[in-house]
């Protein structure tokens, strides 16, 4: 039907890639940018590298569940298929309106991702697809259908063959194939095959009932039970090995009324709210919250002002100092790891480099501290939202079980922006002011991005989600979980315009298609917001009351080639991360500036003091008013307010840093709004009363003399300017100079000083001997080790002689050994010489000698005999292991007929 | 978005007493917060699960608690805290102690996972019986204290649906001849009655003995009334003849001297807890009648053996009667889950400020230790200093300059060692109330103080509680318990009782400059500040310069 628009249908994908305009090729190589690094030299190369394994894994992991269903049941349908085959493993015998209306776009993705081609008369999945997506007994297929008829019979014997088909109800025939085609059309014909099984006692159904879905495979006995025997009988149980049996493809099928897929998941399920907020209240709290991320963010790096933890030697943070720095910012440890981090990501906080090396603040910490607070919040939300450093997994372990530490290296993924990025978008595909319930957000994600034979605990995308959802909330991108307005613009959302929020917030729970203003938004040309903004209109275009675009199920087999205007179709899920330019990100961060900022209290200049000694800011203050009260008064309770408590502690540490009360008296004053009450003076006055009363200094020795004169004098020599002295009181001269030297040079200036012991007595100059502690002599060391005793030599001598007996007795059969050894280096071969013997043996069934490094890196050499070669790994009977094994092709180091050293 | 509240992380809530909508706020505050400080400008209160939970008993729901913090709040309400408060809220009332028809107190649970995981605590499973269904099970009734207890430590509070015994009735009735309850009085004896069992807090001086009266003219049934020692035994047995119906004889004293048990029964703790070989041989006391009513004066000071007794009374009324709940032992939530939840609170400014009890101006007066002293302090044992410092001579000049300043005026000096009272009463020419006075001699010289005989009476820690002194307008301390902040509230309360001709109290503390006597007394002070009693400090030599 497509060639109405070609003269002939394409032969391959490389054919079909040449029929697409350009448009369509762009679209595809935006999603599978890996196909053009590097650039291919033609439509043939670019065809080649789609079909590589590696690839379509990876087109085949970013698709939707829906997508993926469909790619599923392709691979399980006749090579090439039709649309109406397609529809019919789809949506089933009874048919589906809603699946009917999905596949076209599911369709078109797949074609617009190559991994569909021809027309819908011919839709052929890519062969690397189909050989991973097709059900084999190493991968079974999530279809949890088994092999086709013909497939699960090519080693049955033909005379078992013809009893089969005649057990059936069938006519026999001269050969196997013939006769399994047409036994392959009974079991596809629903009437015969209704016939069929009615014939069959319903204990018997009940087996089928059971594999029907899958796993497709049974265990029986060596004499199998007359249940079973009746289906094996007929064909409707097939044995693909001693004690085991298949449902073969076409009767599970049937059973299944043609459903490939036992639930077809053809819509995205939807974000349901877990509570709605006005507006105004979501702006407001997550505003709250941006203010007190502020505040954290600085408090930490306030911590760390005087130099912060020490950097661990395997990189980052101590679970003590994490633990530490939780208990400073009393939040919990992994609250704490992510301001960290985030601190990190931003900018504003590094390793110092030095040789004892330590965590500092950066110098864009001041200037960051510069900035008015809301764009202080845009810098840290908008590194945030780009790094893919995440702070979840600090504390767990990483493959090689060490433990994670904040700031500490493997601590990235690579999928954290665009999660975070996909799970706002879907915030911000609710009514403002809407929290979505984290469970919907999560399932959403997984229809997304459906995990391909992976376990639910390793979903990283998962839990990445969820530190989206709580990182968010403490970052006041979100405010009661409702993605506030200037979260929105910090993403580069459109914003929610305020009219509209009335009239869609009606409840309907549809996110998809309440957002009107986005599909215009990108409709229009084709320029970057399809790269960025595409979530919102294609939520809206999967929706099966907006899924004009797609065109409704019946026209698509005949309009839907492959020249398909790709673009209006695009997939859903943002493949690449879509970075922003640094230029698109500044206007986000700006705009978000914007709005967040009258949303935060502007600092305070006052303060309340009062008589308890506690001082109450009630708001964020000023910063010099805040760094000095810092300084003055302990911190004892944060949030909206600071509750500042004055001790003598504190008093006298802003006397320390060089305040006098006077000028603490003049501080207070100015900034109280209310008298200052007269403990709180009289305490300033009583802690400087006694400040400083005491001083200490270091000096090296000290000059005492009763004669005030003689120290005058010799303060006034020109000479005992080296020795570094001054006066502490009449009598008394400290030096810098340690004593020794002091005492030298008053003796150079013609003084007769005597040294003082520490108890004050002279010390007499003639020096005591110096002794060390008790010691004993050192020992003689003799030039050998000593004479051993008669015992102990003979004892050795036989030890000597048993050991050298047992070496020599093997020796002659040793020597046979030897030869295989010395030839038994791993055999070498070029990669495509190995294919070609590996291929060769499969046809000629002749066992092969290979060399095989396994997955530790162990060599070892093998016999084996392959049964057959595909997608990059050889199936073979394994001699040496005496079992059947895979072995990937590219571990296999060389291939060797086994006929050269068999004897 | 310009309430008079902040809430802080911390879950302290900041109320700025000057905003018009104060008082509003405070209303809707005050049934889940805790007044922690209420200096001049910033009261502040705190939310903890204690408050959440005395909320919810007193018919509070998380959402009415969360409106108010959003309807007052300045700053938005950190969502968290919301939560948290939520959650909190929602353990109260999971369990509930009832009585069952058939099986008596049991407990039983609206949330099956919640009762086995408190059955399978070790504390639980001696004070509960047979497994009723699977979501009741019986509990002995002499544990319904201890259960409470119990259940309250593990964060699962019960909701105590079980209802008290009426006890034996007794006609009892306030004569308000020439005298009214005062409103605050009122309101104190309506929550109280409403709630079943608490705790009042009022200031020293307020009226806390007519709080008293008036629950045993609702009761109206045999009251036992637990108070601190026989002074204060007699002074309630005073008042309640003066106010109420009751006549001598129905009023019984059980203390060390004399073991009366009438319809209202007055013990003090001291008999109490009396121990011999082991035993507390008078705790028959409390099931020698059908008790309707049970106060406990001072309960901030109820001694631990009483908390074990009362765990015992949980189905009869209980009445808490203090100035402070702050306990310096920390166990505050014993009184909680024991006698009840506070449910009536006042701030002692507010109290002023509608003139019952009188205005008081507090001086700190720190006086230097002479140079012989201080070399002396600083080699004194460490057991020994605050005995050194509390009692230096520069005292005695400091007092006597005070006593000179008031004098012709009621004037109370208070201390705590005896040497240095003695001595004191020797200068001043006062006489000294002190362990070894007898009653009847005490008795005499209150009385003596009380017509205005004597001007001025020395006294030791014998007199920190109910003693009644209208008359005394001047308190000088001189030495305390060490740091203890309800001790500085007692003895500011001697001085608070309104004055006849409205004037102001004095109250005096003088501490020695330097020393831990200047550290105990800043911590004992901190209650007093936080109440909005801001202490003048003044030198010695200021002082005596001016006198």
């Amino acid at each position: 039907m497509s060639t109405e628009e070609k003269p002939a249908a394409p032969r391959s994908l490389a054919e079909a890639l040449r029929a697409r305009d350009d448009a369509s090729l762009a679209a595809l190589l935006r999603s599978r940018p890996d196909l053009i690094t590097p650039v291919p030299t033609d439509l043939t190369q670019l065809a080649t590298r789609a079909g590589t394994r590696a690839s379509v894994v990876r087109a085949l992991e970013r698709l939707d569940r829906f997508a993926l269903q469909t790619a599923e049941a392709l691979a399980v349908a006749a090579d090439p298929a039709t649309y109406d085959e397609l529809l019919g493993l789809m949506a089933g015998d009874a048919g589906d309106p809603v699946v009917a209306g999905a596949l076209p776009r599911a369709l078109a993705t797949l074609r617009e991702q190559a991994l569909v081609w021809g027309g819908d008369d011919r839709l052929r999945l890519v062969r690397t697809a189909r050989e991973l997506l097709a059900p084999a007994p190493q991968h079974p297929s999530p279809t949890g259908l088994g092999p086709t008829v013909q497939e699960a019979a090519s080693g049955m014997s033909p005379g078992r063959i013809q009893e089969i088909v005649t057990t059936a109800g069938l006519p026999s025939t001269h050969d196997s194939v013939s006769a399994l085609a047409a036994l392959t059309a009974l079991f596809t014909d629903r009437a015969r095959m209704t016939g069929l099984l009615a014939g069959v006692p319903e204990d018997s159904l009940d087996v089928l009932r059971r594999l029907m879905w899958g796993p497709p495979y049974g265990q029986v006995t060596a004499d199998p039970a007359p249940r079973l025997r009746r289906l094996l009988d007929r064909g409707l149980l097939l044995p693909t090995a001693p004690g085991t049996v298949v449902l073969p493809r076409e009767v599970a099928l049937h059973l299944r009324e043609g459903r490939a897929h036992r639930t077809p998941e053809p819509l995205p399920p939807p974000v349901g709210a877990a509570a709605a907020h006005r507006p105004q209240l979501v702006d407001a709290t997550a505003a709250g919250q941006a203010q007190s991320a502020l505040a954290t963010v600085e408090e930490l790096l306030k911590d760390w002002d005087e130099g912060g933890p020490a950097v661990l030697r395997a990189g980052g943070l101590s679970v003590r100092d994490l633990k530490r720095t939780a208990v400073a910012l009393d939040v919990p440890e992994p609250v704490a790891a992510f301001w960290v981090e985030l601190a990190h990501a931003a900018g504003l906080l590094a390793s110092d480099g030095e040789a004892d090396e330590r965590y500092a603040a950066t110098p864009a910490y001041d200037e960051w501290l510069e900035l008015p607070a809301a764009e202080r919040w845009a810098r840290l939300a908008e590194a945030w939202s780009a790094a893919t450093r995440t702070a979840g997994l600090v504390g767990g372990r990483d493959a090689k079980d060490r433990t994670l530490s904040a700031l500490g290296p493997g601590l990235d993924r690579s999928a954290a922006p665009e999660v975070r990025h996909r799970v706002l978008a879907l915030l911000a595909e609710l009514p403002e002011g809407t929290a979505p319930d984290a469970e919907s957000v999560l399932a959403r994600l997984r229809w997304e991005r459906p995990l391909r034979g992976r376990q639910p605990e390793d979903d990283l995308r998962g839990r990445l989600a969820r530190w989206t959802l709580s990182e968010a909330e403490l970052l006041g991108v979100t405010g009661r979980g409702a993605l506030s307005s200037h979260g929105r613009a910090l993403l580069g959302l459109p914003a929610a315009e305020p009219t509209k929020s009335p009239s869609t917030g009606d409840g309907d729970g549809s996110a998809y298609e309440r957002r009107p203003g986005s599909a215009t938004a990108t409709a229009p040309g084709d320029g970057h917001g399809g790269s960025d903004g595409d979530d919102g209109p294609d939520a809206g275009r999967r929706h099966p009351g907006g899924a004009a675009a797609a065109g409704p199920a019946d026209s698509g087999p005949a309009g839907a080639g492959d020249k398909l205007p790709v673009h209006h179709v695009r997939h859903h899920a943002p493949t690449p991360p879509a970075p922003r330019s640094p230029a698109e990100q500044a206007v986000a961060s700006a705009a978000a500036a914007r709005l967040l900022a009258p949303l935060l209290p502007e600092p305070l200049d006052h303060v309340l003091l009062q008589a308890d000694l506690t001082a109450v800011a009630p708001g964020p203050l000023q910063r010099p008013l805040a760094d000095m009260l810092d300084v003055l008064a302990d911190v004892e309770s944060k949030g909206g307010a600071t509750v500042y408590r004055f001790t003598p502690g504190s008093v006298r540490r802003a006397l320390d840093a060089g305040r006098t009360a006077s000028d603490l008296h003049a501080f207070l004053a100015a900034h109280s709004r209310t008298p200052v009450p007269q403990p709180l003076a009289y305490l300033i006055d009583d802690v400087a009363r006694r400040h400083g009363r005491l001083r200490v200094g270091a000096a090296s020795s000290y000059v005492r003399c009763d004669d005030d004169a003689l120290l005058d004098e010799i303060l006034a020599d020109k000479r005992a300017t080296g020795l570094g002295l001054r006066r502490l009181a009449p009598t008394v001269l400290a030096a810098q100079a340690d004593p020794a030297v002091l005492l030298e040079g008053l003796r150079a200036m013609g003084f007769a000083p005597a040294a003082e012991s520490a108890e004050g007595d002279v010390l007499i100059t003639r020096a005591h001997a110096h002794r060390t502690p008790p010691r004993t002599p050192p020992q003689p060391v003799p030039e050998g080790p000593p004479v051993p005793d008669e015992t102990l030599l003979t004892a050795a001598l036989r030890a000597v002689r048993a050991g050298d007996l047992a070496f020599t007795a093997p020796r002659k059969p040793n020597a046979g050994a030897d030869a295989p050894a010395a030839g038994g280096e791993l055999p070498r071969t070029s990669s495509a010489e190995t294919l070609a013997t590996v291929q060769a043996a499969v046809l000629t069934g002749e066992a092969l000698w290979i060399g095989y490094v396994n997955a530790e890196g162990a060599a070892s050499q093998r016999v084996v005999a392959p049964i057959r070669v595909e997608g990059g790994f050889v199936t073979a009977y394994d001699h040496t292991a005496d079992e059947v094994r895979t072995f990937p092709l590219h571990r296999i180091t060389g291939v060797a007929e086994l006929a050269d050293d068999a004897t | 978005m310009n309430g008079p509240l902040i809430v802080q992380s911390d879950k302290t809530l900041l109320l700025e007493v000057d905003h018009e909508r104060a008082d509003d706020c405070r209303r809707a505050i005050a049934p889940f917060a805790e007044l922690e400080r209420a200096p001049e400008h910033i009261h502040t209160y705190r939310v903890t699960p204690l408050g959440l939970w005395n909320a919810r008993a007193a018919g509070h729901d998380a959402e009415q608690v969360v409106d108010a913090l959003v309807q007052y709040s300045r700053y938005p309400v950190p969502h968290a805290l919301l939560v948290d408060i939520a959650e909190t809220m929602d353990r109260y009332g999971r369990l509930t102690l009832s009585k069952h028809p058939a099986h008596g107190l049991v407990l039983t649970t609206t949330d099956r996972p919640v009762l086995e995981e408190v059955l399978k605590s070790k504390r639980i499973a001696p004070l509960v019986g047979a497994r009723i269904d699977p979501d009741t099970v019986a509990v002995h009734p002499s544990e319904r204290g201890q259960i409470k207890q119990t259940l309250l430590k593990l964060g699962w509070p019960a909701e105590d649906l079980a209802g008290y015994v009426d006890g034996e009735a007794h006609p009892i009735d306030l004569r308000e001849d020439g005298w009214a309850l005062r409103p605050y009085q009122k309101q104190a004896v309506e929550n109280f009655w409403h709630g079943g069992s608490g705790v009042v807090v009022l200031p020293c001086g307020a009226g806390k003995t007519l709080v008293g009266a008036g629950a045993m003219a609702q009761a109206r049934s045999t009251t036992l009334i637990l108070v601190t020692n026989t002074v204060s035994a007699r002074q309630w047995k005073h008042e309640l003849v003066k106010r109420t119906s009751l006549t001598e004889d129905e009023i019984g004293e059980y203390s060390g001297t004399r073991k009366e048990i009438r319809p209202v029964t007055i013990a003090t703790y001291q008999v109490l807890t009396t121990r011999r070989k082991g035993v507390y041989p008078h705790l028959e006391l409390f099931d020698s009648r059908d008790w309707g009513l049970i106060v406990y004066d001072e309960v901030h000071l109820l001694p631990a053996p009483v908390f074990k007794f009362t765990a015992d009374l949980q189905a009869r009324r209980r009445l808490g009667l203090t100035a402070t709940l702050v306990r310096e032992d920390g166990r505050e939530s014993d009184v909680f889950s024991l006698i009840g939840p506070k449910r009536f609170d006042a701030p002692w400014k507010e109290i002023e400020a509608q003139g019952y009890i009188a205005p008081a101006d507090c001086v700190e007066v720190r006086v230097n230790l002479t140079d012989s002293e201080r070399l002396a302090y600083a080699t004194a044992e460490a057991e020994e200093k605050y005995r050194f410092c509390a009692t230096t001579a520069t005292k005695r000049k400091v007092t006597e300059a005070i006593v000179r300043r008031f004098a012709g005026q009621q004037i109370l000096v208070i201390g705590q060692y005896i040497d240095q009272l003695d001595e004191l009463g020797e200068h001043l020419g006062a006489p000294v109330i002190k362990g070894e006075t007898s009653n009847t001699q005490r008795e005499k010289l209150f009385d003596a103080f009380r017509e205005g005989e004597i001007n001025v009476l020395v006294v030791s820690k014998v007199a920190n509680f109910s003693i009644d002194l209208p008359e005394a307008t001047v308190a000088i301390q001189v030495s305390g318990t060490f740091g203890s902040r309800q001790e500085e509230a007692q003895r500011l309360g001697r001085v608070l009782r309104p004055k006849a001709d409205g004037h102001q109290a004095h109250f005096y503390s003088v501490v020695a400059r330097d020393t831990i006597d200047q550290d105990f007394a800043a911590h004992r002070q901190r209650f007093l500040a936080e109440q909005g009693y801001a202490y003048r400090i003044m030198d010695a030599d200021e002082l005596l310069a001016e006198s």
